[in-house]
């Protein structure tokens, strides 16, 4: 492990309980006006601490793309404030949506070019990245040459560049903010379950702020600190748990609340 | 126990994961299978060289069979002896370069115009409804129409050669590159917002390279209408300051009534077409298909 990535754990550790990352008070989003419009998000409250692992549940329509968009910044809130305290949030979509014409290296380094880093210290930062994520040796390889997973890994290093460096100044290697849209849905049931364990060590040895948005209860207690669920058409808030605080019951508990969320909208 | 409480605590479960992950790897990565060059060489080179043969002989046939006349269909070796004859006297080389020196620089005018056409007509909703119909309207109108209009305005001198060649070839290319931004996934331009690319950086850092095949597609057609137009203003607007190109050389031959050398200079056309294609844009079109994991094997 290399000494950048050292200092980042330390920073995290300092930082992890020091002030909130992300704050969201009463944000509604609406799109559209008049009789067509559709409210997506509805008087959501929250709070993620810096370095936290929290995880989005919800059944389809729960606005949880929306609030995505929110906090990276692609999108506006109609009512209420978002305030994100971490370097630019980055984000992780179900596909690994790499640029076909790059390598991998290359592509972990493409949000270091674009935030003006030089050549050297982005491919430095690049080979230390896919390192981290277990790839070293394949940034020569393009996506179409990797396996759904280890594109997946290429995807989490890239978020990784893109959240730990902006404005070119990477050296405080300050832990950044990973949006994470389902990243494991399409990949098969092994892969997705080494690739769990993978992004909590990652998690772990960079001290990042983690807001991961899921279908699965089962992935929501095996990663998350707290999982927050969303009820759906508009999405609002309907409960949290800490997921250390709870046993093993937690599971069915979770699933039985999302059930009757998603039985209220049967007509 | 929830499995990731054991894996957090320990270092022994992580280098089981490690291999893990290594063993998936091995298990995921798709495998390539290498064709010999030999026989990709063999299995590309035969089957036209089979077919040139064939219609040669087919020709041969033909002609020694005599249902039609000689000054209508030649025989293949008087059309050969016509080619080496402007080989032997040299001029062969003069009239290729007046062709094709023209059709490089039309095509490079061409590129110049187009590129910058073709991204406003693609990102430019206004510029696109305004003259993105009128673009593959002229895409379908051949551009020998012009012909008559440019010798009008121009006379005959290289303007109107040059005027024909750009009307054939720039709404090729700006709608294969309006064609390849259309095709870009959309999350590619999403990502590129979320690392931070705006305006001309996600031009040049993911617009243009994920357009790539498009406008290549569309360079290549372009390229083929550039040749085409070329041939007819060449052969409709002859004179002096012209030159002699490959299709001045058709109309003089035409003109005498010398079929073979008709023949050799539509042969010649052919080969010059064929030639450029093979040699320029099929290693450009599969390198940058290849490097994407899209080129056919």
């Amino acid at each position: 492990m290399t000494t950048s990535i050292e200092s980042e754990i330390e920073h995290a550790r300092r930082g992890r309980t020091a002030h909130t990352a992300v704050e969201l008070s009463g944000v509604g989003k609406t799109f559209g006006t008049g009789t067509g419009a559709v409210t997506a998000l509805r008087g959501i409250d929250l709070r993620v601490a810096h370095g936290e692992f929290l995880c989005l549940l919800g059944a389809s329509g729960c606005g949880k793309s929306t609030l995505l968009n929110l906090l990276s910044g692609l999108e506006e809130p109609t009512t209420g404030t978002v305030s994100v305290n971490t370097a630019r949030p980055s984000f992780m979509f179900q596909e690994a949506a790499l640029m076909p014409w790059l390598t991998a290296a290359r592509n972990v380094e493409l949000p270091l070019q674009l935030a003006g880093q030089g050549r050297g210290a982005r491919r430095e930062r690049a080979r230390e990245l896919l390192e981290l994520v277990r790839l070293d040796g394949v940034g020569d390889k393009r996506p179409h040459e990797l396996s759904g997973g280890m594109r997946q890994r290429v995807s989490l290093a890239r978020a990784l560049a893109a959240a730990t460096s902006t404005d070119g100044s990477a050296q405080g290697g300050a832990p950044g903010l990973l949006l994470m849209d389902e990243p494991f849905a399409a990949l098969d049931a092994i892969t997705r379950d080494v690739l769990q364990g993978e992004l909590l060590r990652v998690w772990e040895a960079t001290g990042t702020t983690v807001v991961f948005v899921t279908h699965d209860v089962r992935e929501a207690v095996r990663l998350s600190q707290r999982v927050v669920l969303l009820s759906s058409r508009p999405g609002t808030v309907v409960r949290e748990w800490s997921v250390d605080e709870h046993g093993p019951e937690l599971h069915d508990e979770i699933t039985g609340r999302l059930r009757q969320v998603i039985t209220s909208h049967a007509a | 126990m929830p499995p990731e409480l054991v894996e957090r605590q320990g270092g022994s479960s992580t280098d089981d994961s490690a291999k893990a992950l290594a063993g998936l790897d091995a298990l995921d990565t798709p495998t390539v299978n290498r064709v010999p060059w030999w026989r990709r060489a063999s299995s590309s080179v035969l089957p036209p060289v089979v077919a040139l043969v064939l219609i040669v002989v087919i020709w041969q046939v033909v002609w020694a069979s005599a249902v039609l006349p000689e000054f209508k269909l030649p025989a293949p070796m008087a059309v050969w002896d016509s080619f080496l004859t402007i080989v032997a006297d040299g001029s062969i080389w003069s009239i290729l370069w007046t062709s094709i020196s023209r059709a490089f620089l039309g095509f490079a005018i061409a590129l110049v115009i187009a590129t910058p056409l073709g991204l406003l007509v693609a990102k430019v909703p206004v510029v696109r409804s305004a003259i993105g119909p009128l673009l593959s309207g002229l895409q379908s109108l051949p551009s020998v129409a012009w012909v008559p209009a440019a010798v009008l305005w121009f006379g005959l001198t290289d303007a109107t050669i040059y005027f024909v060649v750009l009307l054939g070839s720039v709404p090729s290319i700006a709608n294969g590159l309006v064609a390849g931004i259309d095709q870009i996934p959309p999350i590619l331009p999403r990502v590129g917002r979320v690392l931070g690319a705006r305006g001309l950086a996600s031009a040049r850092h993911v617009l243009l390279p994920a357009a790539l095949p498009g406008y290549l597609a569309g360079c290549k057609q372009g390229w083929a209408f550039s040749w085409r137009s070329l041939m007819a203003a060449e052969i409709i607007a002859a004179g002096p300051a012209l030159g002699i190109g490959l299709g001045a050389y058709l109309k003089n031959g035409s003109d005498f009534n010398d079929i073979a050398a008709v023949f050799s200079a539509v042969l010649l056309i052919l080969v010059v077409g064929i030639g450029i294609e093979l040699l320029v844009f099929r290693p450009l079109e599969r390198r940058v298909l290849r490097a994407r994991g899209l080129a056919l094997s």
